[in-house]
């Protein structure tokens, strides 16, 4: 435990109201709320990656229908979604899976810190939800051209493929395949401002992880035992 | 002249890249290249609400056949706006019709010193487009519950509306539609997370605006 806390990027930590209209704790205050009055299946938590799917197509083609809450705030890192899943978000909520998006916003932090960061969300969602899977996306490349953030994140992929392994109940899904091309840019067909996604960029990355909850959610034990009685 | 330098939200000034990506930049020499293939008939100039409209439907459905064009940058302020237009976004189109709507990122501003940010920027596009009309949006409230930058956004407008009648070539349109419920919250169904547009609201935010640069281009040529 004395690693992760030296860890900065595994503290909890919420984000000050610096601008002054309190729009990051009424989110995570609606999303406490929605814990209540909701029975999700799956839970997506992270930052503005996760938070704008809701509100593109993509959100109610694959993932509503399989009673998804989005609980995503943009420009969130590691340390916020911890200090949120640790004051209430977890509440009153069984979801079957959880999917993990965030690290990119991590701009004080070294790669091995971020990664260190997610696999502190990874085993408090784990400990908080012993049914539960998680799912972690890797995080996407950003920029039009190569950058040290592209490189940042691509070690955090790769620290976190190799630690979430020896994660029985967790996994690690890459989506970011085929969003730099050939000549190293990124198009803005993907991502509009070169970190977000497009509708069509959004689509590249649901369909594997849809294709992946569908599996993960027929696998769930309940299921397993229904099946045998 | 010596009052606008003074004040920060009229002094261009290009976004730092403090994160190191360097899309700030790669977005504005986008916008220049792209800018000299199309003649646009509209220009959407500002910040995220402007960006995030270009992701939507209802970009497809009402601005698009306008030929528009969305120079939208999400965080921009006022001096950043003004900078990137100093800087190319506008010397290889003549749209007429420039569609401005920024102010909101304009943190540590006051509402006299957005307001003269915004006039800073109806004043170049009129000196590089003399023959563009400019809408200006006024700011959206912002924030679940009410607080200061409501008040500030508010008060911006109503200095916009005052200034921007002595300006023949611009006009100030409101888009608020009613966000403010009567209990004083914003729902989290017309801004999902309390600053930002849902898709929804977007749909009642451009009707009107559809409908006034619609005018105006159907107006017969002036010039
Ligand atoms: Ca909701």
């Amino acid at each position: 435990m004395s690693v992760e806390e030296l860890n900065p990027a595994a503290v909890p930590v919420p984000v000050e109201d610096v601008q002054g209209d309190g729009r990051w704790m009424s989110q995570h205050n609606r999303f406490v709320q929605e814990c209540k009055d909701a029975e999700p299946e799956v839970l997506f938590v992270g930052d503005s990656m996760v938070q704008l799917m809701q509100q593109y197509e993509v959100w109610r083609e694959l993932f509503s229908p399989l009673h998804a809450l989005n609980f995503g705030i943009a420009g969130d890192t590691t340390c916020n979604v911890l200090w949120r899943l640790q004051n209430g978000e977890l509440q009153n909520i069984r979801p079957k899976v959880v999917v993990v998006w965030v690290g990119t916003n991590n701009h004080e932090h070294t790669a091995e810190q971020v990664a260190g960061g997610i696999m502190a969300i990874v085993q408090l969602l784990m400990s908080q939800l012993p049914q539960a899977k998680v799912v972690v996306l890797g995080l996407l490349p950003r920029g039009e051209r190569q950058n040290p953030l592209r490189e940042k994140n691509a070690v955090v992929n790769g620290i976190l493929r190799s630690s979430l392994a020896r994660l029985g109940a967790a996994q690690f899904l890459d989506v970011g395949a085929g969003f730099v091309h050939s000549d190293g840019t990124i198009s803005t067909r993907d991502m509009f401002d070169f970190l977000h996604l497009t509708s069509s960029g959004y689509w590249a990355v649901a369909k594997p992880l849809s294709d992946l909850l569908l599996q993960l959610l027929e696998e769930t034990p309940e299921e397993r035992r229904a099946s045998l009685v | 002249m010596s009052s606008e330098d003074s004040n920060p939200a009229a002094v261009p000034t290009p976004c730092q890249d403090v994160q190191g990506d360097g899309r700030w930049l790669s977005l504005h020499n986008r916008f220049v290249s792209n800018s000299k293939d199309k003649e646009p008939d509209v220009l959407f100039v500002g910040d995220s609400l402007v960006q995030l409209l270009h992701q939507f439907e209802v970009w497809r459905q009402l601005f698009s056949p306008l030929h528009s064009l969305n120079f939208g940058v999400g965080g921009d302020a006022t001096q950043h706006v003004l900078w990137r237009l100093g800087n190319g976004e506008l010397d290889h189109i003549s749209p007429k019709v420039v569609v401005l709507w920024v102010g909101t990122n304009n943190h540590g501003h006051t509402p006299e010193q957005i307001c003269g940010g915004i006039l800073a920027i109806t004043q170049l596009i009129s000196n590089k487009l003399p023959h563009a009309y400019t809408i200006i949006l006024g700011l959206l409230p912002r924030g679940e519950n009410p607080n200061p930058l409501r008040t500030r956004n508010a008060r911006v407008n109503e200095l916009l509306q005052e200034a921007v009648t002595s300006i023949p070539q611009a006009s100030y349109l409101s888009v608020d539609c009613s966000f403010v419920q009567s209990d004083g919250r914003i729902s989290h169904q017309d801004m999902y997370d309390y600053l930002h547009l849902t898709p929804q609201a977007y749909q009642k935010v451009c009707r009107p605006l559809h409908a006034a640069i619609k005018r105006l281009l159907d107006k017969p040529n002036e010039n």
